[in-house]
């Protein structure tokens, strides 16, 4: 059963132009996204995960550019075609956001209410009190205790949790097909983080919608993708669905992040760290971009850019030696269990 | 949001300076609204066809009272006395309306321009940043009265002249003040979520963007408006505003240039020709200072 994807990504390069250079955020990234399932893009810092979700919304800062030839395909239609006004329908109508920091990014001069109001009023041909109604609703829907009376609170009146819940209520009032999460739970205790987390999987079964969740958290993904993107240095370094992910990591990169994880399952004097830092986007190394703090890496490695090779089906791994990978992963289980 | 006013408003009466500031500018509007009623805009020397004294064309011209234009001290018919024949409560009293409409206009004019240019610069950035700026810096470098002298040179004298020459120079701090905070507050994640809701630029700017941003401004206005006057004021005496005999306090200094240093021996002679439109002048712009620092401790969110 091949389902037709809802967004695909395609070679997308995200360059910003500054006064030290071009700064390659995102340098071809290839992804889809299919309806009603989350896609998790996972990566450190600086790799290019939230750039590549301002792109797809077209809200870059103006150093920012999307290179010519890259495609972004909703529904059918190239985003990166459609003039300003189009796109602003689309924003906040059938492409809604939600961001990391909630304590931010509601506006403290109005009530939560007059925020979710003014979505649902921009994109549905409403009156003022059925939107409200509707804000009251939605409000309910998100688990906000007492709505009617929530409705006309500033935001500094609510917690930390409660503000992520209005925020999500603001992004879902007008029913996206899809979500973007930038890092949606990251400023929130881990209680906390669980709720939400859990309150985006009800919506989503509800509305079908599909989500992208953005995050470096790799136990996030674990629980809440259906696919995994990995990225690295503004390129992706394996992709595959986050079961095959968890178990046959095919990328040293991967390999790496999964084992950064503390295990119970295993005593551990230390937690495993992957060596060095991210490279400075301004100066990647040439070839692969992981070959600095890679323990796999070679002269190939140094001198190429390797392809995403198909390891299995669905599988995709940027490494010329994914098969060392699984050897040494086999020997080290091997190693565990014995 | 009711307990919130309140609470600004219970924060605002604690402070003895702004009930002062307020108690005045209260006053001040009080003179201003019931100007006829306290000078009334009459000529007694001239009587119309009923015996009653004749009313005035414009009462913004004080009327002549007397042929010698001497000063006259105060007496119980002319309060605060009498210069080039007019009576100097009857100016200042009047005054009151002609400070509030320079004040108000020019304010409110200059203001808004500022915010709009201000706003679109810091907003859009870039190369309309760029030009809007150095146009700003080019009326920045140019002084001030000098720039209205020329001005009403080429436009002619008058109260409108120079009230539009005070506009046209008076805007571009509130616009920096205003882009200033503008760069602030666009990259709050706020006004990256409403775009992302695909709400217009236009609305981000209006909605989401100034209100946060507004209150500095509104305080620097509120200063302002005190201050315009003594600009004004200061034209009117270089004899650039008000046309002779207007009821303007600054107009009114200008008839005292030659009794300022009293006469020989005596150099407060003349006392009142000075102080009462001078100290008119002092309270209406103290009263806006004070106004304007209450104001400021209400609305700034660092002092909350």
């Amino acid at each position: 059963m091949e389902k037709k994807p809802l967004l695909e990504v395609k070679n997308l390069k995200t360059y910003f132009y500054t006064e030290d250079g071009i700064v390659k955020a995102v340098d071809g990234v290839d992804f889809e996204v299919y309806p009603g399932e989350t896609l998790g893009i996972v990566g450190e810092s600086g790799s290019g995960k939230s750039v590549t979700s301002l792109s797809i919304m077209r809200l870059l800062d103006p150093n920012g550019e999307i290179v010519e030839g890259s495609e972004i395909i909703f529904e059918g239609k190239n985003l990166l075609e459609l003039s300003e006004d189009e796109m602003r329908k689309i924003r906040g109508n059938d492409i809604a956001m939600i961001f990391q920091e909630p304590m931010v990014a509601l506006n403290p001069v109005f009530t939560i209410g007059e925020q979710i109001m003014e979505a649902i009023l921009l994109h549905q041909d409403v009156s003022k009190s059925e939107a409200r109604k509707m804000a009251i609703e939605m409000l309910k829907k998100v688990g906000i205790p007492e709505p009617e009376k929530r409705v006309d609170e500033y935001p500094h009146e609510l917690s930390g949790g409660m503000r992520q819940r209005a925020m999500i209520a603001m992004a879902l009032s007008c029913r996206p097909k899809l979500l973007i999460a930038d890092e949606p739970t990251t400023a929130l205790d881990v209680t906390i983080q669980a709720q939400i987390l859990e309150l985006m999987r009800e919506l989503q079964k509800e509305y079908g919608m599909a989500i992208i969740l953005i995050t470096h958290d790799v136990g996030v993904i674990a629980e809440n993708a259906d696919r995994v993107v990995v990225m690295y240095g503004g390129m992706v370094m394996e992709t595959a669905n986050v079961h095959e992910l968890f178990k046959e990591m095919r990328h040293p990169y991967t390999w790496g992040l999964l084992n950064s994880l503390p295990r119970l399952d295993i005593e551990q004097e230390r937690l495993y760290n992957i060596p060095g830092i991210v490279p400075d986007p301004l100066h990647f190394p040439p070839g692969c971009r992981f070959n600095t703090r890679c323990e796999f890496a070679d002269e190939k490695c140094r001198k190429e850019i390797p392809p995403l090779y198909e390891v299995n089906k669905d599988h995709f791994s940027r490494c010329f030696y994914y098969q060392k990978v699984e050897e040494a992963q086999k020997l080290k289980k091997a190693g565990e269990s014995a | 949001m009711n307990t919130e006013l309140k609470r600004t408003l219970r924060k605002l009466f604690k402070n003895p300076s702004a009930i002062l500031g307020f108690a005045l500018l209260a006053f001040f509007i009080l003179v201003a609204v019931f100007a006829p009623l306290i000078a009334p805009p009459i000529n007694p020397l001239f009587p119309d066809e009923n015996g009653n004294p004749m009313k005035l064309d414009d009462p913004y011209i004080m009327p002549i009272l007397s042929w010698s234009s001497d000063p006259v001290p105060p007496s119980k018919d002319h309060p605060f006395g009498m210069i080039a024949g007019r009576d100097i409560f009857y100016g200042v009293v009047w005054g009151t309306r002609t400070a509030f409409k320079i004040g108000l206009i020019v304010v409110s004019a200059s203001t808004l321009f500022g915010i709009i240019i201000g706003s679109i610069a810091g907003y859009f950035g870039g190369w309309i940043d760029e030009v809007l700026m150095r146009i700003t810096d080019i009326f920045l470098s140019i002084p001030f009265l000098l720039a209205a002298m020329v001005l009403t040179t080429i436009l002619g004298s008058g109260l409108d002249k120079v009230m539009i020459a005070m506009i046209i120079f008076g805007w571009m701090a509130t616009a920096r003040l205003i882009r200033a905070n503008i760069l602030q507050v666009k990259e709050e994640q706020f006004v990256l979520a409403a775009k992302a809701l695909g709400i217009k630029n236009f609305i981000i700017i209006v909605r989401h963007i100034l209100p946060n941003t507004i209150f500095p401004v509104l305080v620097q206005a509120t200063m302002r408006l005190g201050s315009l006057v003594i600009t004004a004021a200061a034209l009117s005496f270089l004899g650039l505003g008000a046309p002779i005999g207007y009821a303007d306090w600054g107009s009114m200094l200008n008839y005292t240039r030659n009794y300022i240093l009293g006469s020989s021996g005596q150099a407060l002679a003349y006392w009142y020709t000075v102080f009462y439109p001078g100290m008119a002048m002092v309270l209406f712009v103290l009263a806006w200072n004070l106004v304007g620092d209450a104001l400021r401790d209400v609305f700034d969110p660092k002092l909350k």
